[in-house]
């Protein structure tokens, strides 16, 4: 560790003391889990109206989770450097930052938002048993001012590498990134502010070039015509063009949910039919689920689509469906079983239909739609649809088998938190991005910003928490790839991606000043982008509620 | 026809170069290395040959250290067909010097018999802007430096080059080096499937020895210095103003 000689603030041993400070750390979550089981139990079963008057807790205890498989995720990677003799000073700073704040976290509370503060006495614990533990010393030096100015000064010093931060991650896969930067830095980063600011579609020609370059099939299987790749592949590449655009980032979504479905759902001739079209992006599939009154409770969708001979018929209204003007296929969920009011009585369909122009975005018979205007998460356009008699054609049936399509989505939740946790990693590294520019090039009192500590302070931390989500992230997707269950994981990445990528954007834009508050600096679009992340895909609220529940088994 | 492209692995152009202490060069220790950007122009040139039916196969050629074979690994990945790499040093900091660089290259196309090699005109770390024009003489070929365009007809490079007066064009007849400046065309990015393709391309790793090249230095460094640091300037209220104090400095 050469580090430690040159700076000075790194503590001697920081790996070892890393990972000795897992198991106290883990110690304490597993007492966590006791007081909230005993909390909401009844008899042997965890109650339902125990849990909701327990929320927060429960959500904390979720958090208190995600900290402490992040922290184990950080020290793996920690161990991986050092292997790869990559462990820099940069690096262990990373690591120690990391560490010494969220154990600081866990003790003092861990903020699930600004608002909301977890703290371990709302499970009637004590920190007292982890303070005296080897952890303390990380928890009292880890995190400290000369800290977070050596880390500072070193993003700056290292400002040509693509990411702040060796991420651990093979050749192969940094080759990819390599290329991908590339790409943004050339084609999304001149134009994305514009798009934004003038609320257009991404240009088509955009779409064509990232088909072109593999994007839509990248985790398609070879004999469908994709390209077979990792997920851990789809994180990077989704991590680079979101760093570009979130827009950008998210064509790749809609693909990949729409993939997942007919893998893991649909019959061998929807697979030949669907797969290659997909992903060569002939055709561009959106994702129709939400209704105006249910949003995170999907299972109470009352769209219904009834037969009629072979085919079916839909009549209902759908809600922010992003990419809906332009696409081919709507991946539709729809109640088949009338008699049904939950999610059993649900069907995923493949539902084909014209793709619209500005003057005419919905041509196809049975479907209308309007456009929902938003801050950011532009580039798509969201929509509310609504069909009438709207015609499926009855081989579209996802499996054939009516009344599956809840369990369907459900199979594509985790690559789709997987993809969502990239993107947020990509919009959080967009902030620092601009952010550490501004902070060089703006001078007050004499010098430049960053050379004010609470601005270098501000910059350090984004890059410490940006890493943190990346090897959660990249961990899930590794377990995904190893052919393990990894919703929880998953569930984590996206619940902390979203809200590192939310402080990296919010902090960004204070480092920017007033200026950051003009539209034309791009942080103002930045920050309306990050917005989204703990809303889609699983809100912060549900995200925490699906790992509390998990965690109680 | 074939077509031999040799890549050079530099500090790459975003970084801040720092100077190492003992002024015997650039630190290159933990700092990021990509391709030389001209030699990116040539392999992408060459790819673009293959395209139009001028070229059948592209061999990427690199002298360096080991971790040269990341710099083979793009040039597979945007399109070359296999790779040679030469081994040269085991130190990051030790630059082959052009004339060891052709004749080792030289030894190379004697054994690959490529019709065109294109290469850059010059390394971004060393701007020596030696190793085509030395390896066009221990071969004995024709040589056509700085193009902007290349063209292969009838046995002939047509190339136009840039000059200080402009363009000019001229005919080499091939076998020929080619040395490429920036305007020439602007390198495509790999695409997912050809870094996938790039894995399973063949990567051949060689040895100075394996030629019976000496690749001791010739040349000695003398010093390495960072550029001056500007002086701050002043702001002046008139053209007036201006002009007494370009007066005082002596510079009208």
């Amino acid at each position: 560790m050469d580090g430690a000689m040159t700076s000075g603030v790194i503590l001697e041993g920081l790996l070892e003391r890393a990972g000795a400070a897992l198991s106290p750390v883990e110690a304490l979550l597993e007492k966590a889990k006791n007081a909230l089981r005993s909390t909401v139990s009844e008899g042997d079963r965890v109650s339902g109206a125990l849990l909701e008057q327990n929320q927060s807790a429960a959500h904390g205890l979720a958090w208190l989770a995600t900290y402490v498989e992040a922290l184990r995720q950080m020290h793996a990677w920690g161990e991986r450097l050092t292997e790869q003799g990559r462990l820099s000073e940069l690096e262990q700073l990373l690591l120690q930052i990391g560490f010494g704040e969220y154990l600081a976290q866990i003790v003092g509370g861990i903020p699930m938002n600004q608002g909301e503060i977890f703290r371990l006495s709302d499970l009637g614990l004590s920190s007292d048993d982890l303070r005296a533990s080897v952890a303390g010393e990380l928890i009292a030096r880890g995190n400290t001012q000369s800290a977070r100015t050596r880390l500072a000064e070193l993003l700056v010093e290292r400002g040509a590498e693509i990411t702040p931060g060796a991420t651990g991650l093979d050749d192969e896969l940094e080759m990819i990134r390599e290329q991908f930067r590339r790409y943004t830095l050339d084609r999304i980063d001149p134009h994305a502010h514009d798009w934004h600011l003038k609320d257009e579609l991404i240009p088509m020609e955009i779409i064509d070039e990232l088909a072109e370059m593999g994007v839509f099939g990248l985790t398609i299987p070879e004999e469908h015509g994709g390209l077979g790749l990792s997920k851990a592949s789809m994180c990077v590449v989704s991590e680079e063009l979101s760093r570009g655009y979130i827009g950008v980032g998210s064509l790749g979504t809609r693909s990949e949910i729409a993939a997942e479905l007919i893998l893991c759902g649909g019959t061998d001739a929807q697979k030949a039919q669907w797969l290659p079209r997909i992903a060569s992006a002939e055709i561009l599939p959106t994702a129709v689920f939400t209704e105006p009154n249910t949003g995170s409770d999907l299972g109470s969708l009352r769209t219904r689509a009834v037969k009629e001979g072979k085919d079916y018929r839909v009549t209902g209204n759908k809600t922010w469906i992003t990419h809906a003007a332009r696409t081919h296929v709507m991946t539709l969920l729809a109640r088949t079983d009338p008699g049904s009011t939950d999610h059993r009585g649900l069907s995923m369909f493949l539902a084909e239909k014209t793709p619209g122009t500005d003057d005419d975005p919905f041509p196809t018979e049975g479907m209308t739609g309007g456009e929902i205007e938003v801050l950011g998460y532009r580039g798509m356009k969201e929509y509310e649809l609504a069909f009438d008699n709207f015609q499926v054609k009855g081989e579209n049936l996802l499996g054939g088998e009516e009344g599956r399509g809840f369990k369907q989505l459900m199979e594509t939740f985790e690559s789709a938190r997987i993809q969502t946790a990239a993107r947020a990693i990509g919009v959080a590294q967009s902030a620092l991005d601009v952010s550490l520019q501004y902070a060089q090039d703006r001078k007050q009192f004499g010098k430049s910003l960053i050379a004010f500590p609470r601005v270098s302070g501000k910059l350090a931390m984004m890059a410490v928490e940006i890493m943190i989500a990346r090897q959660l992230t990249y961990f899930s997707a590794w377990e995904k790839d190893h052919g393990q269950r990894c919703d929880l994981e998953a569930g984590m990445a996206k619940l902390l991606g979203a809200r590192v990528a939310w402080a990296a954007a919010d902090n960004g834009l204070q480092i920017h000043g007033g200026n950051g508050f003009a539209l034309e600096y791009r942080i103002s679009r930045i920050l309306c982008d990050a917005r989204i992340l703990n809303i889609f895909e699983g809100a912060a609220e549900i995200q925490a509620q699906v790992i509390a529940r998990r965690l109680l088994g | 026809m074939k077509v031999l492209v040799p890549v050079k692995r530099v500090i790459d152009y975003n970084v801040k170069v720092r100077v190492k202490a003992d002024g015997s060069g650039v630190d290159l220790a933990n700092v990021k290395m990509s391709m030389n950007p001209f030699d990116e122009i040539a392999v992408e040139e060459a790819i673009r040959l293959r395209e139009k039916g001028a070229a059948t196969e592209i061999v990427a050629v690199s002298i360096g250290v080991k971790q040269s074979q990341e710099t083979l690994r793009t040039a597979l990945a945007m399109g070359a067909d296999r790779a040679i790499l030469i081994v040269a040093t085991e130190d990051v900091h030790q630059d082959i010097e052009p004339l060891a660089v052709a004749k080792l290259l030289k030894a190379v196309i004697d054994e690959e018999q490529p019709e065109l090699v294109l290469c850059g005109k010059q390394a971004i770390d060393n701007d020596m802007n030696a190793t085509g024009q030395m390896l066009s003489a221990l071969l004995g070929w024709s040589q056509a430096t700085f193009a902007s365009e290349v063209r292969i007809e009838d046995g002939n490079a047509v190339v136009t080059r840039e000059v200080d007066g402009g363009l000019q064009t001229i005919k080499a007849k091939l076998p020929a080096i080619v040395s490429v400046d920036l305007r020439l065309n602007e390198p495509r990015y790999a695409s997912l499937p050809n870094i996938m393709k790039a894995k399973k391309k063949p990567l051949e790793e060689k040895t100075p020895a394996d030629y019976g090249v000496d690749v001791a230095p010739r040349l000695e460094v003398v010093s390495t210095t960072e550029p001056a640091e500007r002086a701050a300037g002043i702001m002046v209220g008139s053209v007036d103003e201006l002009i007494g104090k370009l007066k005082e400095a002596g510079a009208l």
